[in-house]
């Protein structure tokens, strides 16, 4: 069972991580994605919303992450990061490797 | 206002989180902006993840201490720990480029420490390396 919270939208699945990926729970998210993406959804949305705080290790994980949807044809994107995890990512490129979305729904979308 | 939190840390990355909380909870009571807290408290994680994960792995001897300071519109901090010097100023600070498939995964953390604080010092002394690092309080 994962901890991760987390729902299929029409065939893309959308990860919803609440709190922190440091490192000391990054492991934990990765495992619980890789987990989820075994069982066949290709894309990935991660929904940022409960997220308020994101280090390297957490980056790390979410690159990986992209890294697997990739390889199986699909994509990763992100959707409702909020400032801390905006400046977060917008210091390590990752917004624009993967894209920032306002919304759940047109991140789905932006994957399409 | 002012206000000091001393720590002793475990050679065990679960401490990561408890500094975080800690971090969290002395803003709450020096009037600090949450994402400012957090702001500081990542570089922190940044620094002691590397030193547990490489400076300390595998050690059963290893001293981590912190301690934090709020004064003057700042947070200050002194990180000691007593791995092989390791001087985190002299890693290369640019991001690894690549896309997706070609991106390394790794080297981003001391990016983020040197991008969020307005000091950053190291000195090796006394078998024991020094952090200290400075961020100025941003109004919320």
């Amino acid at each position: 069972m994962t901890s991760l919270n987390h729902e299929t939208v029409n065939g893309t699945l959308v990860l919803k991580p609440s709190r922190r990926i440091d490192s000391s729970t990054a492991k934990a998210f990765e495992d619980d994605a890789a987990a989820l993406l075994d069982k066949g959804p290709k894309k990935v949305v991660i929904d940022a919303t409960d997220l308020d705080y994101i280090s390297s290790a957490g980056l790390r994980v979410i690159l990986t992450t992209a890294k697997k949807a990739k390889a199986a044809g699909g994509g990763l994107t992100i959707a409702c990061a909020k400032n801390n995890v905006k400046e977060v990512l917008a210091v390590s490129g990752f917004d624009n490797i993967f894209g920032l979305h306002d919304s759940v729904a047109q991140a789905i979308s932006a994957l399409a | 206002m002012t206000g000091r939190l001393d720590m002793s840390l475990a050679n065990d990355i679960q401490e990561v989180a408890r500094v975080i909380d800690s971090l969290e909870e002395f803003g709450a009571e020096n009037g600090i902006p949450p994402g400012q807290s957090l702001r500081f408290g990542l570089a922190l994680d940044e620094l002691i993840t590397n030193i547990i994960s490489y400076g300390l792995a595998g050690r059963s001897d290893g001293i981590i201490s912190l301690a934090i300071e709020h004064r003057d519109g700042a947070l200050r901090a002194q990180l000691d720990d007593n791995g092989p010097p390791f001087d985190p100023l002299a890693a290369d600070p640019t991001p690894p480029a690549g896309d997706i498939e070609t991106r390394a995964v790794g080297g981003l953390g001391l990016t983020l420490v040197k991008s969020f604080m307005d000091r950053l010092d190291y000195r090796r002394a006394d078998g024991l390396n020094r952090v200290t690092m400075e961020m100025k309080v941003k109004a919320a």
